[in-house]
C-alpha cells in the first residue's frame, strides 16, 4: 500500500491509499456537513440535498447523469449522517477518471425549483418507508431523546412538515456554506494513477472558493430520559438504549468499540448468551457509535412483547454486573480477534477500504494505515476497558421502546 | 486475473472446489448440504431452518458454548442459513487458521451435538423470526412472492410455519437431517490462500467417510394464486411482482439477465427513470433476475404510499411489457458494462467468490470461468435481447402486496 495526498489552494484535500494488485477503484467526495449542522427552520435539507446533487448541473439533467454513471459500471451511492454526507462509487480501474469527472462535476449542481420539487415526492417516500421499519425507527427516536436540544439529536430525513416548508432558496444558501473546497475531502483506494487524477480533480475544483464552514462542538452526556411509544400495527417490542461514550478523537476509541464487541456482538457475547443464544430475543446488539467530541453507545433489542420485562431486566443486570466485575482477558482476546478479522476482510476490497480511510481523515485529519489500527486494536488492555466502563456508565441510558401493548 | 480452480472428488461422491486468491489474506468457505425446503414434507415445514440454527449448538466434542467460543477466539465469521435446496454453513477468516476453521465447521456438519435442550432453543428462535416478519413487511412481501410464483415444493418457505414449527420434535429433525446429509450431493467451496495439498490431505482425513445416499423425488405441481393483497395499516404499500423466465442453464440466461437489468437494474434504468425520477412515485424500485435450478424469475420491487400505489404498479407494468418494442443500444452497453464490473468487482471478495463457485456448481454442475461469462456477456445484441423478449414476453405476472390498501392488478392476470 501506498499513501499519497495533496490540497488544493483552495483547501480541498485528496488523499490516496494505493493498492496495485486491487482489480478495482474507488473514489469517495467527503462533504463534512449533515443534520447536526442544520437548524429547525432546514431540518432534513443535508439529506435532500444530498439527492439534489444526482440531478444534474447546468450542462448535465438527472438523465444525463444516471446514464454516465451507468456507462461506467459504477457501484455508486451516497449517505447522509449526522455529520458527513458521502459521495462514492467503485468502478474497474479503466473507469476511475470519467467516474471521478462526473463526481467533480455534480459538487456545483443546479439545484432546480422543479427538480426540487419532484424529489420532494421521493423524499416523503423515503420518510414513510422508514416508518414501515420500526428497527430504524427506533433509533431515530433514541437518538432524538437522548441528545435533546443538541444538535446531534437532529434527525437526518427532517419530517414530512419540515420537508414541506423547506424552499429551494434554504437549500442553496445551505449548500454555499457546507460545500466549501475546504470542508471536503477526495479519498481514493485501489488501483489508480495518482498524478493523473489528482489533475483532473484541480482541473474542476480550483475555482471553487474556500468559505468558513465551522461546526458547532460541545459534549453532551445525554438526558437519561425514558419514553414508551404505543404502535398498534406491531408484533415486537423494539427497544433503543443510548449511554455517553468516547468520541471519534478519542484515544479510547478502540477500547470502546471492544467494549460494545464483548457487550453486544452478534456471536459470543454477553447479550448474545444471555438473550439471542437463549431465544428470549431475537435480536439483541451494541454498537459504539464514534462522532465529532461526542459519542454514544446504542442497544438495539427485538423481543415479543411478553418477554420485554423479562429481557429488560436481564439487560440491566449485564450491565450492573460488567460495572462491578469488568470484563475478562478472554472476552477481550476474542473480541480483538473477531474484529481483527473482519478488518482484514473488508479492506481487502477498495470500497470497504474506502470509508474507513476516508472518515479517519475527516475526524482526525491525518492518514491511518492498516497496520496501525490493528497495533492499536492488539494494544488495548482488560485495564483500559474498565477504566472506561467506569467512566462511561452502561447502566446510565436513554431509552425508546416501541410496542405493540397499550 | 483469472484464478485457478481446484477440483477434488472423495470416493463418496464429495466435491470441494477450490480457488486460489493470491492477493487476499483471508479464506472463505461454504458447505452446501442437501437439506433444503424442497426436500422436506410439508408436516415438517420450517425444519431446515431450525436445523440451521441447531447445528451451531454443539458438537459430540463440543459444547454449544465451547463451540461459539472456539469460532470467536479463532476470529471466524460463520453463519448458517436454509433456502429451498440446501442448508449453508458459511465460514470467512484470515487465512492462517483455515485448517481449525475447516475441521470445526466439518465437526458441525457431520457430527452435531444436536441436545434436545438446544432444539428447543432452535425451534423458539425459528418461532420468533416468523413473527417479527410482520414488522418488516418490505421482506416479508418478497419472501410471499417467492411462495406464491414457484410451483411446489421449490415454493417451500425454508421458514415453515408457526404451526408446523410447534409440532416439530427434536427426533424428527435429527432424522431429516441424518435421512439427506449425503455427501455425493453435498458441495463445499474455498475461495482464498490455501496450500493444495494441505488441503488434499485433511479434505481426504475430515470427510471420507460413509454418509447416506438418498436421493428424495421432487415432483413439482402447480403454482399459487396469481394476486394476493394482505392487510397491514402501515404507511407504505409494499409491492412485490415478478414474471418467469429462462433458467441459468438456458442459453437465452444472458439475454434474460441484460433484460432484468435494462429493465430495473440501475439509476439509469426504464424503471427508475418512469417511476421515480420522472413522477417522484418511490424511493425503492428496481428489478433483479433470480434462478433455481429449473425455474427463474424476473423480480421487482416498490414501496409507495398508498394513494400513488395504483399508478405506481401501473406504470411497472407497462415498462415490464414495453421493453419487447425494443432497447436502444446505449442501454444495451450500460448494462454490459454494469455487468462486467460487479462480476469483476465481485471476484476481488473471498466469500463472494466462494458463494459463487458454489452456486454455479449446483445450478450447472460446472464452474464459468470469469473470462466465459464475460465472453457471453459482450456477445450480447441488440437483436439478441429484443428476440429473446418477443419469444419470452414478460407479462404473465405474479403480484403480492402487503399494506393498508389492495391494487388492481392488470387486466390479463
Amino acid at each position: 500500500m501506498e499513501f499519497k495526498h495533496k490540497t488544493l489552494n483552495n483547501g480541498l484535500t485528496i488523499i490516496a491509499e494505493k493498492n496495485k494488485y486491487a482489480q478495482s477503484a474507488a473514489v469517495g467526495f467527503f462533504v463534512k456537513t449533515g443534520s447536526r449542522d442544520e437548524n429547525t427552520a432546514i431540518s432534513g435539507v443535508s439529506h435532500f440535498l444530498e439527492h439534489m446533487m444526482f440531478k444534474g448541473t447546468d450542462k448535465l439533467s438527472c438523465f444525463d447523469v444516471n446514464e454516465t454513471f451507468d456507462r461506467t459500471g459504477a457501484k455508486f451511492n451516497a449517505f447522509t449522517s449526522e455529520e458527513n454526507t458521502v459521495y462514492y462509487a467503485a468502478v474497474l480501474p479503466e473507469y476511475l477518471e470519467q467516474v471521478t469527472d462526473l463526481w467533480a462535476q455534480l459538487m456545483r449542481p443546479a439545484l432546480r425549483d422543479d427538480d426540487f420539487t419532484m424529489e420532494k415526492n421521493v423524499i416523503k417516500e423515503e420518510i414513510a418507508m422508514y416508518k414501515d421499519m420500526p428497527q430504524f425507527e427506533v433509533l431515530d427516536h433514541a437518538r432524538n431523546l437522548h441528545f435533546g436540544q443538541h444538535p446531534c439529536g437532529f434527525s437526518v430525513l427532517g419530517t414530512n412538515q419540515s420537508i414541506d416548508d423547506l424552499t429551494a432558496e434554504q437549500m442553496r444558501t445551505y449548500f454555499k456554506s457546507r460545500y466549501a473546497p475546504n470542508n471536503i475531502t477526495v479519498a481514493l483506494s485501489g488501483n489508480f494513477d495518482f498524478d493523473k487524477i489528482t489533475s483532473l480533480i484541480e482541473s474542476k475544483a480550483s475555482l471553487w472558493t474556500t468559505q468558513p464552514a465551522p461546526r458547532k462542538l460541545e459534549y453532551f452526556a445525554g438526558t437519561f430520559k425514558r419514553e414508551k411509544i404505543h404502535k398498534a400495527n406491531l408484533v415486537c417490542e423494539h427497544i433503543c438504549l443510548v449511554s455517553p461514550s468516547v468520541s471519534m478523537q478519542d484515544k479510547d476509541r478502540y477500547a470502546a468499540s471492544l467494549l460494545a464487541n464483548i457487550v453486544g456482538d452478534d456471536s459470543g457475547s454477553r447479550f448474545f448468551w444471555e438473550l439471542v443464544d437463549s431465544a428470549l430475543a431475537e435480536e439483541a446488539s451494541m454498537q459504539c457509535d464514534a462522532m465529532d467530541g461526542v459519542g454514544t453507545n446504542f442497544t438495539y433489542i427485538q423481543t415479543s412483547p411478553e418477554k420485554a420485562e423479562q429481557v429488560t431486566e436481564i439487560v440491566d443486570k449485564i450491565f450492573t454486573k460488567i460495572s462491578i466485575e469488568g470484563i475478562t482477558e478472554n472476552e477481550l482476546v476474542a473480541a480483538k480477534n473477531k474484529m481483527l478479522s473482519a478488518i482484514t476482510i473488508k479492506n481487502e476490497v477498495p470500497m470497504g477500504r474506502l470509508v474507513e480511510l476516508g472518515i479517519n481523515w475527516v475526524y482526525l485529519q491525518r492518514y491511518v494505515d492498516i497496520d496501525e489500527t490493528v497495533r492499536q486494536i492488539k494494544s488495548v488492555t482488560v485495564k483500559q476497558v474498565n477504566d472506561l466502563i467506569a467512566k462511561y456508565k452502561l447502566t446510565d441510558y436513554t431509552s425508546v421502546v416501541l410496542t405493540p401493548k397499550e | 486475473m483469472e484464478n485457478k480452480v481446484d477440483f477434488i472428488t472423495l470416493k463418496n461422491g464429495l466435491t470441494v472446489i477450490a480457488e486460489q486468491m493470491p492477493n487476499v489474506n483471508s479464506i472463505a468457505f461454504d458447505f452446501r448440504i442437501p437439506v433444503g425446503a424442497a426436500m422436506i414434507d410439508d408436516k415438517y415445514a420450517g425444519a431446515a431452518s431450525v436445523i440451521s440454527d441447531w447445528l451451531f449448538r454443539g458438537t459430540q466434542s463440543l459444547t454449544s458454548r465451547e463451540l461459539i467460543e472456539k469460532f470467536d477466539y479463532l476470529g471466524i465469521h460463520h453463519s448458517g442459513s436454509a433456502n429451498t435446496s440446501c442448508i449453508n454453513l458459511s465460514a470467512v477468516l484470515e487465512s492462517g487458521n483455515f485448517a481449525s476453521a475447516l475441521e470445526l465447521l466439518a465437526q458441525v456438519m457431520l457430527t452435531p451435538r444436536f441436545d434436545q435442550d438446544q432444539f428447543d432453543l432452535s425451534k423458539e428462535t425459528s418461532i420468533q423470526e416468523i413473527v417479527s416478519l410482520d414488522d418488516d413487511p418490505r421482506q416479508k412481501v418478497m419472501l410471499r412472492l417467492k411462495e406464491q410464483f414457484y410451483p411446489k415444493p421449490f415454493s417451500n418457505n425454508p421458514m415453515g410455519t408457526i404451526e408446523t414449527l410447534k409440532d416439530l420434535e427434536a427426533s424428527q429433525a435429527a432424522d431429516i437431517y441424518k435421512k439427506n446429509l449425503d455427501l455425493s450431493r453435498t458441495i463445499i467451496s474455498i475461495a482464498g490462500k490455501y496450500d493444495l495439498s494441505a488441503l488434499k490431505t485433511q479434505i481426504d482425513s475430515l470427510f471420507s467417510g460413509d454418509y447416506a445416499n438418498h436421493k428424495p423425488d421432487i415432483i413439482p405441481s402447480s403454482s399459487g394464486a396469481k394476486y394476493t393483497h394482505e392487510h397491514h395499516e402501515g404507511s407504505q404499500l409494499h409491492i412485490g411482482l415478478i414474471t418467469p423466465t429462462v433458467q441459468i442453464s438456458n442459453p437465452d440466461y444472458y439475454n434474460a439477465v441484460a433484460a432484468a437489468t435494462i429493465l430495473g437494474g440501475g439509476m439509469s434504468s426504464r424503471l427508475f427513470t418512469e417511476v421515480r425520477e420522472k413522477r417522484g412515485l418511490c424511493y425503492s424500485v428496481g428489478s433483479k433476475y433470480q434462478t433455481l435450478k429449473d425455474y427463474a424469475g424476473i423480480a421487482c420491487y416498490a414501496g409507495t404510499t398508498p394513494d400513488k400505489a395504483q399508478e405506481t404498479l401501473d406504470v411497472i407494468v407497462n415498462e415490464f411489457s414495453g421493453i419487447a418494442k425494443g432497447i436502444s443500444q446505449d442501454e444495451l452497453d450500460r448494462a454490459k458494462v454494469g455487468l462486467k464490473s460487479s462480476l469483476i468487482m465481485s471476484s476481488e471478495s473471498s466469500s463472494a467468490r466462494s458463494s459463487n463457485l458454489g452456486s454455479d456448481f449446483y445450478l450447472l454442475g460446472k464452474i464459468r470461468s470469469l473470462d466465459e461469462i464475460k465472453q457471453k456477456i459482450e456477445s450480447l445484441t441488440t437483436k439478441s435481447v429484443i428476440d429473446f423478449i418477443q419469444n419470452n414476453p414478460l407479462n404473465d405476472f405474479t403480484i403480492f402486496t402487503i399494506g393498508p390498501k389492495k391494487i388492481t392488478p392488470p387486466s390479463n392476470n
